[in-house]
């Protein structure tokens, strides 16, 4: 969230990638740097360690919602 | 300055606090203005002067502030020179605050505290279970520094700190070293600072582990069992610190195992440099637990726990006999879990009458 908040504030499109157990955080670091709107995308949790496939079936899933996010 | 709330009796108050999530579950005294007022005018500082911003949240650390979470947290005046001096080292650029109170880690600041603070501050306890129930400075003047963490810092389980589980030191995590039954040079002086000065170092710790050693004094290899379990546990292939690597880890030395170490030659840089030596793993065994982590490199290279021996913290208390303890780290942040010593001043401080 923190690295989508810094590469904004570039003017750099961003979207951070969040998964669902880490949504709250995520609310609550955009809202503590007057970012409540940061674009952010929600990922199924967890990610890390279940398997390249799985992870192949999120990025799929997510690709088309990534890609309008950063060229809006 | 603050805004104040109203309540019709402390109890209500109390229970107002919880109901926020402004206390760490456990009852706190209320920090009405005039509770409040005496342990910023022992500060001898203005209340509004802030010491830095404290992330998550982005909280402006104010003396006032921080005198909130002190009178909540029970101190007394003579406490306040060492929780200042812990809030500024957590606020050093150099101790990752943000980070760390955000990681799925259960990292938590440990405050060693040496010097002649040990006794003007409160009496921070050393010896028999310094880390345990019983004795208020320690007790207090770690709590209030998890109150700022909490209440300046934003810090709530689940929302802003993400510790998937943390530990018992969340609480308080506060003792001194031992430094009269110490066989070395203090910890402060050994990171550089003078003898007289009061220095507090805070650093990021798992939930202390015990290292049981019953040593035999007519082996001549006496030494070398003691630094072999400590090793064991303190760079065990479950730690951050064996995967990560390059976090600083902290040993607490009872005064026991302290003696067979000096009797055997060796000083606190010896340890720690004999600590750095036998805290490695091969690729293959990390490979074996954590194949998510494992590099690729042969599986006869080997990963060393530590950047170097100076990443290990040593310092002696508790009382005598089996038991030291180890802390291994969360290794991660910016600066890798690096600690961070703060001279406590003393002299500014105003005592308050009781």
């Amino acid at each position: 969230m923190r690295d989508g908040i810094a590469i904004a504030t570039k003017g750099l499109p961003a979207v951070a990638l969040v998964t669902e157990a880490f949504w709250p955080q995520g609310d609550f670091v955009a809202e503590s740097f007057g970012m409540p709107d940061i674009p952010r995308l929600k990922l199924p949790h967890p990610v890390a360690g279940t398997g390249q496939q799985k992870m192949r079936e999120i990025a799929d899933a997510l690709v088309k919602q990534m890609l309008g996010a950063l060229v809006r | 300055m603050s805004d104040y709330l109203t309540a019709e009796s402390e109890i209500e108050a109390l229970e107002w606090l919880h109901d926020q999530g402004l206390t760490d579950g456990l009852p706190v005294v209320i920090p009405t203005p005039e509770r409040v007022d005496r342990l910023v005018l022992a500060t001898g500082q203005p209340a509004d002067l802030t010491l830095g911003t404290m992330g998550p949240a982005g909280g402006a650390a104010t003396i006032e502030k921080v005198a909130v979470a002190a009178v909540m947290a029970g101190c007394l005046p003579d406490h306040m020179p060492v929780i200042v001096a812990a809030v500024q080292a957590i606020l050093d650029d150099r101790f990752d605050l943000t980070e760390m109170q955000a990681t799925t880690h259960c990292t938590a600041p440990l405050m060693i505290v040496n010097g002649p603070a040990r006794v003007d501050c409160g009496g921070i306890a050393a010896s028999f279970g310094a880390l345990g129930p019983g004795f208020r400075a320690n007790a207090s003047i770690g709590r209030a520094l998890r109150l700022t963490m909490m209440n300046i810092g934003g810090a709530r389980p689940g929302v802003s700190d993400m510790a998937l589980l943390g530990h018992p030191g969340k609480f308080s995590y506060c003792l001194a070293e031992d430094e009269e039954v110490s066989p070395f040079p203090p910890l402060h002086v050994a990171l550089g600072f003078d003898q007289f000065d009061s220095v507090v170092t805070v650093v990021g710790a798992e939930a202390p582990h015990s290292v049981m050693y019953s040593g035999d004094a007519d082996a001549e290899d006496n030494h070398e069992g003691l630094l072999r379990v400590l090793a064991i546990g303190l760079g065990n292939l479950a730690t951050n610190n064996a995967i990560l690597t390059s976090g600083t880890a902290t040993v607490v030395l009872n005064p026991e195992h302290a003696q067979i170490l000096a009797e055997a030659g060796l000083s606190r840089e010896d340890i720690c440099q004999a600590l750095y030596e036998r805290c490695r793993h091969s690729e293959e065994d990390i490979a074996a637990v954590n194949p998510g982590f494992a590099r690729g490199e042969s599986t006869r290279t080997h990963r060393s726990c530590f950047t170097s021996p100076d990443q290990i913290l040593l310092m002696v208390a508790g009382g005598a006999g089996l038991y030291s303890m180890v802390m291994p780290s969360w290794c991660a942040g910016h600066h890798r879990n690096s600690a961070v010593s703060r001279v406590i001043e003393l002299d500014a401080f105003c005592e308050i009458p009781v």
